[in-house]
């Protein structure tokens, strides 16, 4: 029998302590639902929530606020009135310009899961601006938007046939007389099967089958007989005359494919190097709903052990998640345009994942200097003052950027007024809570209160008026950069 | 201590299905109890290894412009003969390459041909973890240059305050298999200028940070703890790092592309004195399906400027002698191009090891161009030999503690 190869995913070894009850693992979970829950709830399925969003979700009660994840009635933002959005799917868009396109609906918008699921799509079909035109692009992340929680076998099809795909893995060059292998062997390597469950001879059968699926000179899919190969090809052991859909269809028909998928699934959602078992019992669900992404997240999110404590904060936060968290904790209304560059060093510029295979996630955003990172931006942020131009990647910086000096409008004024007036442990608390459910142990509290206390060079007195615009914004920095607000 | 080097050492038994580990993969390389070989090797040497990510097409990197079947096989995409840069009568370097033409004519450059390993892989991700594991049979968690540094620093002090940490650095933002060892952390460096905490004037701040990454506790999710002390060795690395390197002067201009700047700062880090022994460096996108020559000209063109000034600027600063830099790419590229001229995945290709220790010349036989597997180069050199080579005779550690299987040396040191 086929197996998952996961001898080469750096998430091995970080499945978190304790025991999976896989009997109830994914039955509906009917405990508490209070902010810790919401959050949680929150963070995974988005970009971060605001104490306001951990709120609201927590009044609806686990079903309610799953269902308006799934089913989000508010209408969404217009993000046409985005200033670029015009120039995005003209050939000339800068990359940055798409870029920014993205963070910033990520940002704003209404709809997080969806565009949580798009970015797990961008990671899993991994595309990239290096070789892919930026207008492309951003047609494919429209693409995996628009089918975010649809099915995955439409999904797959609409990829293949999808023109920045079509240009990233060369299949546009893959013509009868000299069929390209690239995407064939991706789309089971990578996309559906994984490695080791299928041949050379596959890969092969499967390039054949692709050939003529092409761009006309207009840069979109066409299907060109003459460049076909339609004789008989036999491919994970089913011999016919096929074409690209029969391919993808004896694919997902695999039951390695869905225990792959949802593999995938459950360490983006729940946590690193899910149990075999709990990765079968998904695989079932998916199975039986026909590759419903919506009905297989849904039944993720609503489970026992996605509120289990071994799930709670037990993912790092991907550099995006960490960022845009941190944006919407402050209250930045606009993404800041030296996002890009930060995101670059903390290893996530989005639409150029480092390769096929997208983002390793897991241990590999932990680094010496990507931490260093993440601690610097904090500090940047809080204090919210214009940057450097130079402070952004040389490569990808944009030459006129429009908002530089943003601000955040979570001001320390902001902050003593939630806390009810200028005392040091009320100002604490309402951050900690804020900011991170108060998952923070009371040494650490101890810590905090002795910055806000402390007198030094720099800020001769302790925490009063005199200084509390600094004492805040220090004391955010410092709650921002602890452990963890690393950890999702 | 915990990071990731000790999780992963706890999934090696998973990684290794059904296999019996050799004792080096397993062993928690306390202190080493041997001694290390070669007492007449400088102990200050320091490895740069390149890493040239995507599969680089060696047959247009060093081109074998005599061979009919090379032009007939690439009608498209082939060297021609009055541009390449010719080493012998055989073969010469793309023309591109002047920089390293230039190294080799001193005497500085040694070209490793045909080198691979059986039943190569053509997978990037495969293929990368082979050549940085040194482990083709088997999946296994640390890298090469992982093994070494775990014998050269003691279990012990490995996180103590003592504990150099930059004995291996990686330029770039994440660190590469090659580099994952079980109980040294190896920083990944951007820049210099990004490598510290900045919280202005507010020095209070910066030391509270550091009691704020005191303390994960038993039974909480394995990632708390890599976090923390990775935070705790970027806290105190930015303030070495910066210390220290502060006083280096460069004397070359370098290039302006990505790549060279990185060679830059391992040329400033190498004259540093912060006891660095490894460096690994990238240059990327060589996975060229598609109109290949102005891709991997372009690249080539980056590695040749990069490397000659570094070289440049080592000599200046009286460090050419004890830096020697190894190249590298998952595989080759298939021997004929494909119909959008450009190269599919495919297997043996030289390798660079360069130097002013370095005996140059040429390595190794040339793969035959007709005598091919699956329309694809036959090796003749194992890499294993390679990096073994580098190991006993540039590093002074026993190839045999760190790479599975004997393999023989070649004779480039």
């Amino acid at each position: 029998m086929s197996k998952l190869d996961t001898s080469t995913d750096p998430q091995v070894g970080f499945r978190p302590p304790g025991t999976l009850d896989i009997a109830t693992a994914l039955e509906r979970y009917n405990g508490p639902f209070g902010r810790r829950q919401a959050a949680h709830l929150a963070r995974r399925t988005g970009f971060g929530p605001t104490p306001a969003e951990v709120d609201g979700l927590a009044a609806h009660g686990v079903e309610g606020a799953v269902d308006s994840l799934l089913h989000p009635r508010e209408p969404e933002i217009d993000f046409t009135s985005y200033p670029d959005s015009a120039k995005l799917f003209d050939p000339k868009v800068r990359n940055v310009t798409a870029v920014m396109w993205w963070l910033d609906r990520m940002l704003r918008t209404k709809r997080p899961l969806v565009e949580k699921m798009t970015l797990f799509w961008h990671g899993h079909f991994a595309t990239s601006i290096n070789k892919v035109p930026a207008n492309y692009m951003v047609g494919q992340i429209d693409l995996f938007r628009s089918q975010a929680l649809g099915n995955f076998r439409t999904l797959l099809l609409s990829v293949s046939k999808d023109p920045a795909m079509l240009i990233w893995l060369d299949n546009r060059y893959n013509f009868a007389a000299h069929p390209n292998e690239n995407f064939a062997r991706e789309i089971m390597e990578l996309f559906a099967l994984g490695l080791g469950n299928y041949t050379e001879d596959d890969i092969k059968a499967g390039a054949r089958a692709f050939t003529g699926w092409t761009l006309d000179k207009d840069g979109h899919f066409i299907f060109r007989e003459a460049l076909h190969d339609p004789g008989m090809k036999t491919f994970l052991g089913r011999t016919g005359p096929w074409n690209g859909d029969d391919i993808i269809n004896i694919i997902v028909a695999q039951p390695i494919h869905q225990r792959y998928l949802c593999r995938n699934l459950l360490e983006y959602f729940v946590y690193s190097d899910p149990e075999p078992a709990l990765v079968d019992a998904l695989a079932q669900v998916y199975a039986l709903s026909g590759y419903d992404i919506a009905k297989t997240v849904g039944s993720i999110i609503r489970s026992n052990v996605f509120y289990s404590t071994r799930a709670y904060r037990a993912l790092p936060k991907s550099p995006i998640e960490f960022t845009l968290g941190l944006l919407r904790y402050m209250d930045v209304k606009q993404v800041p345009a030296d996002m890009p560059g930060w995101l670059f060093r903390m290893g996530q510029y989005p639409l150029a994942p480092p390769s096929v295979k997208g983002w390793d996630g897991g241990p590999t955003w932990i680094s010496t200097s990507t931490l260093l990172a993440r601690f610097n931006l904090v500090n940047r942020v809080v204090k919210a003052a214009p940057p450097r131009p130079a402070a952004a990647a040389p490569a990808m910086s944009p030459a006129s950027a429009p908002n530089l000096n943003f601000f955040a409008a979570m001001t320390p004024d902001v902050v003593v007024a939630q806390a009810g007036g200028l005392d040091p442990g009320k100002v604490l608390e309402t951050i900690v809570a804020g900011a991170l459910q108060d998952d923070v142990t009371s040494d650490v509290r101890q810590t905090l209160r002795d910055y806000l206390n402390s007198t030094g060079a720099t800020l001769p007195v302790p925490f009063g008026p005199e200084n509390y615009q600094e004492k805040v914004r220090g004391v955010l920095a410092l709650v921002l950069n602890l452990p963890s607000n690393q950890l999702n | 201590m915990a990071s990731r080097r000790v999780f992963l050492s706890q999934s090696l038994g998973v990684a290794v299905l059904g296999g019996t580990m050799p004792s080096f993969f397993s062993q928690a390389a306390a202190a080493d109890p041997l001694p290390a070989l070669g007492v007449s090797i400088d102990p200050r040497n320091v490895l740069v290894v390149v890493q040239m990510g995507g599969g680089n097409d060696g047959l247009n990197m060093v081109v074998p412009y005599s061979d009919d079947a090379y032009h007939r096989v690439r009608p498209a995409i082939a060297i021609d003969d009055k541009s390449a840069l010719k080493i012998d009568e055989r073969i010469a370097l793309n023309p591109v390459m002047g920089g390293l033409n230039e190294l080799f004519k001193e005497g500085n450059l040694a070209i490793v041909q045909g080198v691979g390993y059986p039943n190569p892989n053509r997978s990037h991700f495969e293929a990368t973890q082979i050549w940085e594991t040194a482990s083709p049979e088997r999946p296994v968690s640390t890298g090469w240059l992982g093994r070494y540094l775990d014998r050269i620093v003691p279990a012990s002090t490995a996180d103590s305050a003592q504990a150099n940490l930059f004995t291996a650095v990686t330029l770039g933002d994440t660190v590469p298999a090659a580099m994952i060892a079980q109980h040294v952390d190896v920083p990944a460096i951007g820049a210099l200028s990004t490598f510290q905490y900045n919280s202005g004037k507010d020095t209070a701040s910066r030391l509270t940070a550091g009691r704020l990454y005191d303390g994960a506790r038993a039974g909480q999710s394995p990632y708390l703890e890599m976090i923390e002390t990775t935070a705790r060795t970027a806290l105190r690395g930015g303030d070495i790092l910066k210390a220290k390197i502060a006083s280096y002067k460069k004397t070359v201009t370098y290039p302006t592309d990505a790549f060279s700047q990185q060679l830059a700062l391992a040329a400033q880090i190498i004259g540093s004195d912060v006891g660095t022994r490894v460096i690994f460096v990238s240059i990327g996108s060589f996975d060229t399906h598609a109109g290949q020559r102005n891709q991997q000209d372009r690249l080539l063109g980056y590695l040749s400027g990069g490397l000659l000034a570094f070289q440049k600027d080592l000599a200046a600063h009286g460090n050419a002698d004890r830096t020697l830099v190894l190249t590298f790419s998952e595989f080759g590229r298939r021997v004929s191009q494909n119909a959008s001229n450009g190269t599919d995945h495919g297997t043996a290709m030289p390798m660079f090891a360069l130097g002013a220790k370095v005996k140059g010349g040429v390595y190794g036989e040339h793969p035959s161009l007709t005598d091919l597997d699956h329309g694809d180069l036959k090796y003749n050199t194992d890499f294993r030999s390679v990096y073994a080579t580098v190991l006993e005779k540039w590093l002074a550690r026993d190839p045999s503690q760190i790479i599975s299987g004997g393999f023989g040396q070649l004779a480039f040191v």
